[in-house]
């Protein structure tokens, strides 16, 4: 877990840093009136504090017996592509949602999922693709009245 | 006779049909979401969040509340039948409860988890209408001093039993904090790290928070490795445990629904504590402790008590004080609040009937736990059998419907799908998320009685120990953060002799 902890630490001690800044920015006030960053400006400072406690711990020692085994990957064997593309379509249907339109996206999505992620056959792939759109709209946009975006199909007027 | 009116006016509530339905959906869900795999409580009631909202306060958290404390009960099918845990709190369960399962004993296992779950789950509800109002009632003497370090006790104890680092946890408590200034300050009218981007100038939303940490994370995380799931194919029969088997788990009951009431109550605590505990706790009592993992039905009875006492025991301080008492209770603390309403010792006066209906809807609730659970096992087990490539769509899609609406706009969804990844690194560099969550929805608060106690001290920081139960909670904080150092430092130096 060192390499992680390193990594980890250091993303956390430049973070701590740019809060500390953009905290005394705001204005600490003093002790009878604090100001608008005085509890974030401390607490980062407590932040960085307990980073440079990990990424010390973490700090590779030198080596006094014998050789150390192959340091542990963070992303090792997993199906690191499958989740990039996930995410991918899921930041393209945010993106897409409101220009598009919710049942649109939400169809390209589950074919992509399930047709090109998943690779099932087009029939399931477009059948499931097809009723859960259509059954989420009706829960959400008619049921829960959640104002899904109409999109491309805003002409229909449903 | 106070308490007694009050219960009625509880029943008076919760007996509106509308709210029945809302409560008979919540367990519903609830059972469901324990019995799934990859999908725990955070999640589902972040993910149902959103489809409260056009509910009144009370409907919503009479769902939201069944959603908890019915996932302790689903928890226990697919432990007892799949040897997966539905939810973290039923791990414990799998160790004997699938053995008992293997010698053709899942009938009594998942019938001895239902009962010991409902006489958990009374016997929190009544001491929680006990002792509620009388915690309550202390409570009002609190001022902004004793609220700040009611708080930082609060936050001290998730990180003290946090599963991984402690320090990582302080951590995330301080990026929770940080994350709750986000927005505009509501005594100087300063907006505070907003870089000019229109959706943070209302602040970081908890819904898409928690459905990032939480929904999605689970998602990724489970889309590394395929879930095997190897259903028992054999029929469930005999539910009802005889004679015997009460024998033998009655006092595992009892020992697990005290345990588990009280553990429920510290913040921080909560089910998955009670349940490790209990077991601990029966396996050193028990007159044959080798049986214990080879299907002793008092390794089921205990933890599946404890888990359902300490949820009833959660809503103690949610509702009494305003402090959640772990993550799920944090996310009930932000439903309350999106429904306007200000948890803590003034709750069960300015608003009766949220604080008495969802009580008395716990009663109610868990009469349908007890009959749904158990007719309903055949189709829990078909639900099983739905694979994952249909499931993790259907979450991710919530996800987005539910972010979205929340205000309209896909800036939530994007904060939302952002948190996820932050989650996904979290669980990968092993951040625990609770008490990131915990830190930003008391953060708010947090700030304001802070600065109040030193408005009101005129900057003299010893108005935190010169009050009695302000010193109390300060004392408790610093012990929860010493005590840790300490059994560290003993370790080391009893490896290093």
């Amino acid at each position: 877990m060192d390499r992680a902890d390193r990594i980890s630490s250091i993303f956390w001690l430049c973070f701590a840093v740019l809060v500390g800044a953009a905290s005394y920015r705001l204005g600490l006030g003093n002790l009878h009136k604090p100001g608008p960053g005085f509890l974030f400006f401390w607490t980062s400072i407590f932040l960085g504090i307990m980073s440079l406690a990990i990424l010390v711990r973490a700090w590779p020692k030198k080596r006094t017996e014998g050789p150390e085994g192959p340091e542990e990957t963070i992303f090792g064997k997993q199906n690191t592509l499958k989740i990039v593309l996930v995410m991918t379509s899921v930041f393209l249907f945010a993106i897409f949602m409101e220009t598009v339109g919710f049942i649109p996206v939400t169809l390209l999505l589950f074919v992509f999922l399930l047709g090109i992620i998943e690779k099932k056959s087009w029939r399931l792939t477009l059948f499931v693709s097809v009723l859960v759109a259509v059954i989420s709209y009706l829960i959400f946009e008619i049921w829960l009245k959640s104002q899904l975006p109409k999109g491309l199909l805003g002409f229909l007027r449903f | 006779m106070d308490i007694i009116q009050s219960v009625l006016y509880g029943f008076q509530v919760a007996l509106q049909p509308i709210n029945l339905i809302y409560c008979f959906f919540g367990v519903l869900i609830g059972t469901l979401v324990g019995v799934l795999p990859g999908l725990g409580p955070p999640a589902a009631i972040s993910l149902l969040l959103p489809s409260t909202f056009k509910a009144t306060p009370v409907s919503a958290i009479i769902m939201l509340a069944g959603i908890y404390y019915g996932a302790q009960y689903g928890g226990s099918t697919t432990s007892i039948l799949v040897n997966i845990p539905g939810e973290a709190a039923s791990v414990v369960t799998c160790l004997d409860g699938h053995q008992m399962a293997l010698k053709g004993r899942a009938g009594p296992a998942l019938g001895i988890a239902a009962f010991g779950s409902f006489i958990a789950g009374t016997f929190s509800i009544i001491a929680l209408t006990l002792v509620g109002p009388f915690l309550a009632g202390i409570a009002l003497h609190f001022g902004p001093p004793e609220y700040f370090t009611l708080m930082i006790v609060g936050i001290m104890v998730l990180t003290f039993l946090s599963s991984g680092s402690m320090v990582k946890a302080l951590m995330m408590a301080a990026v929770g904090l940080i994350l709750s200034g986000v927005g505009m300050d509501s005594i100087s009218g300063k907006y505070r790290f907003t870089f000019n981007i229109r959706v943070l100038l209302d602040g970081v939303g908890l819904v898409p928070v928690v459905m990032g940490l939480f929904g999605i994370s689970e998602v990724l995380e489970n889309l590394e490795t395929e879930i095997k799931r190897e259903i028992l194919t054999a029929k469930v029969k005999n539910l009802l445990p005889n004679l015997k088997d009460w024998a033998d788990s009655i006092w595992a009951i009892i020992r697990g629904t005290i345990l588990g009431f009280f553990l429920g109550i510290i913040p921080g605590g909560g089910a998955i504590v009670a349940s490790f505990a209990s077991y601990a706790v029966e396996k050193k009592v028990s007159k044959h402790p080798q049986e214990f993992g080879k299907g002793a039905i008092a390794g089921v009875a205990g933890p599946e008590s404890a888990n359902n006492s300490a949820a009833g025991g959660a809503f103690i301080p949610l509702l009494t004080l305003g402090i959640p008492a772990n993550a799920v209770m944090a996310i009930l603390l932000g439903a309350l609040m999106i429904h306007g309403l200000q948890p803590g010792p003034l709750l069960m006066t300015r608003a009766p009937d949220i604080f008495w209906g969802t009580i008395v809807s716990m009663y109610i609730g868990n009469g349908m736990l007890l009959v749904l659970n158990l007719p309903l096992i055949p189709l829990w087990v078909m639900v099983l059998r739905v694979p994952y490539y249909l499931l993790y769509p259907m979450i991710l899609l919530f996800c987005l419907i539910g972010s979205y609406s929340i205000g309209n706009n896909t800036g939530d969804v994007i904060i939302m799908l952002i948190f996820g990844i932050v989650g996904y690194l979290m669980r990968k560099f092993r951040y625990d998320a609770a008490p990131m969550v915990l830190a930003l929805v008391l953060g708010g608060e947090l700030e304001t009685s802070l600065r109040q106690s030193l408005m009101l001290s005129r900057g003299d920081f010893s108005i935190f120990v010169s009050r009695p139960i302000s010193l109390g909670f300060l004392i408790i904080a610093i012990l929860l953060l010493i005590v840790p150092i300490m059994t560290q430092r003993k370790r080391l130096s009893r490896l290093e002799t």
